[in-house]
């Protein structure tokens, strides 16, 4: 039995209510979820914080159905540019787990598939997609491993945003084939998430093979996941953490340099 | 003798408020699904979708549906399911979501999945138990029950 991902659950300060979804999700069979933090760069004085610490969230994390351990709960930002200015990779994105963009034009999209730092990149699904999907973009984001999502929830709600979603997802299954697409519910209620299984299946009507639906909530969002631990990382080989003691510090500053030289060499 | 080939969908009805399962029946649960397959798909999937279509079984209280559904167009069926957010009984909106636990060619190999399903359940449940009272209770509970009077329904059943 694979890993099931859902990699969007909607951040709302109701703390009662996230925690309503993340249990139903551990009972869907999800083993692991991510709390998606919306900023919109258009708007201004939109400030890129720090996630809360999800242990906060439980005292004891609900155990997953089917499996003896508990589900995994990580933060994603999602930054909505209109404008490249706007993207600027800051200390803050080392803080989230995943780091998603949504760009609102062509050449943001081409930007974001081709040079920026992110893990995955969302297709619009409320509204009709302004721009076509070119092959180079695509291409080259698959070959940096970066995702493409789709969020199913909005399908779920409304006709006219089904019609959107079905539309969005078939165009770009044209251009990239059924490869290195995710699926993520984007889910605000715990009524709206849907089985893993049933997502696979839902898959075959945005044009994705048995396979690739299947492959969309389970092996690339764990890509997806350690695409993102290799930002916080270098390279995915050397890890630096601080530790506690105040002793501990000026180690830590000595081996800060080393990290950035080895990234910025791998770069 | 060639046998009509089926799928049976074993899906399990989610819902914020447990009781309100107690509302739902056979109908509703077929308008329901028939309504959002005809949304997804069109007359068409729906024409598809409607030969041999039945709900074979409703528990209320556990919330689990048995669709039957035509081998050749079950997955018609299937992908239309995560569409349904509510489902309705004179009048009544029932907020819900269906969640498929298993495709299964019989029905007793659903009965199979869902026995073992159950045991899952159980065992999931029985560290939320307070104290040890509680868990006696419900070893009593387990006990008391007998399958022989249920297997029976199934047998005239199938």
């Amino acid at each position: 039995m694979a890993v099931f991902v859902d990699l969007n659950i909607s951040h709302t300060v109701d703390k009662k209510r996230l925690q309503n979804i993340i249990e139903t999700a551990a009972h869907l069979g999800y083993s692991t979820v991510a709390i998606n933090h919306v900023v919109d760069l258009q708007q201004k004085k939109q400030e890129i914080g720090k996630p809360k610490c999800v242990s906060e969230l439980f005292d004891q994390f609900p155990i997953v159905q089917g499996k003896s351990r508990p589900i995994k709960v990580l933060n994603r930002l999602t930054l909505v540019v209109s404008e490249a200015s706007h993207f600027r990779p800051t200390n803050e994105f080392k803080s989230y787990d995943v780091v998603a963009v949504f760009p609102k034009t062509e050449k943001l999209f081409h930007a974001a598939c081709m040079s920026f730092d992110v893990d995955i990149i969302c297709i619009a699904v409320t509204e009709k997609q302004p721009f076509y999907f070119k092959r180079p973009p695509v291409n080259g984001a698959i070959d940096r491993g970066v995702f493409f999502e789709i969020s199913y929830v909005p399908a779920i709600k409304d006709s006219t945003m089904r019609r959107y979603t079905i539309s969005n997802s078939l165009s770009l299954m044209e251009t990239c084939k059924g490869k290195n697409v995710i699926v993520s519910s984007g889910a605000e209620k715990p009524l709206e998430l849907r089985g893993p299984y049933d997502i696979a299946n839902l898959g075959l009507l945005f044009g994705l093979s048995e396979g690739d639906a299947k492959a969309a909530v389970s092996t690339n969002c764990r890509a997806v996941l350690l695409h993102g631990e290799t930002r916080k990382t270098a390279l995915g080989i050397i890890h630096t953490m601080k530790k506690i003691e105040p002793t501990a510090e000026r180690r830590e500053e000595e081996e800060a340099p080393v990290l950035k030289r080895a990234r910025t060499e791998a770069v | 003798m060639v046998r009509f080939k089926s799928r049976y969908l074993l899906c399990e009805l989610c819902v914020s408020d447990q009781s309100s399962l107690q509302l739902l029946d056979d109908r509703a649960v077929f308008t329901g699904v028939r309504g959002a397959v005809c949304r997804a798909h069109g007359d068409y999937g729906a024409a598809l979708c409607s030969v041999s279509f039945a709900v074979k079984y409703l528990n209320a209280d556990t919330g689990v549906v048995f669709l039957r559904c035509r081998k050749s167009h079950y997955r018609i069926l299937w992908s239309a399911l995560p569409f349904i957010t509510h489902l309705e009984n004179r009048g009544q909106k029932v907020p819900c979501a269906f969640n498929c636990l298993y495709v299964g060619g019989t029905i007793r190999t659903c009965q199979k999945f869902l026995i073992r399903y159950n045991i899952q359940q159980l065992h999931r449940m029985l560290p939320h138990c307070h104290n040890e009272a509680e868990r006696l209770e419900v070893r009593r509970a387990v006990l008391n029950c007998s399958l022989k009077s249920l297997e029976k329904e199934e047998e005239e059943d199938e």
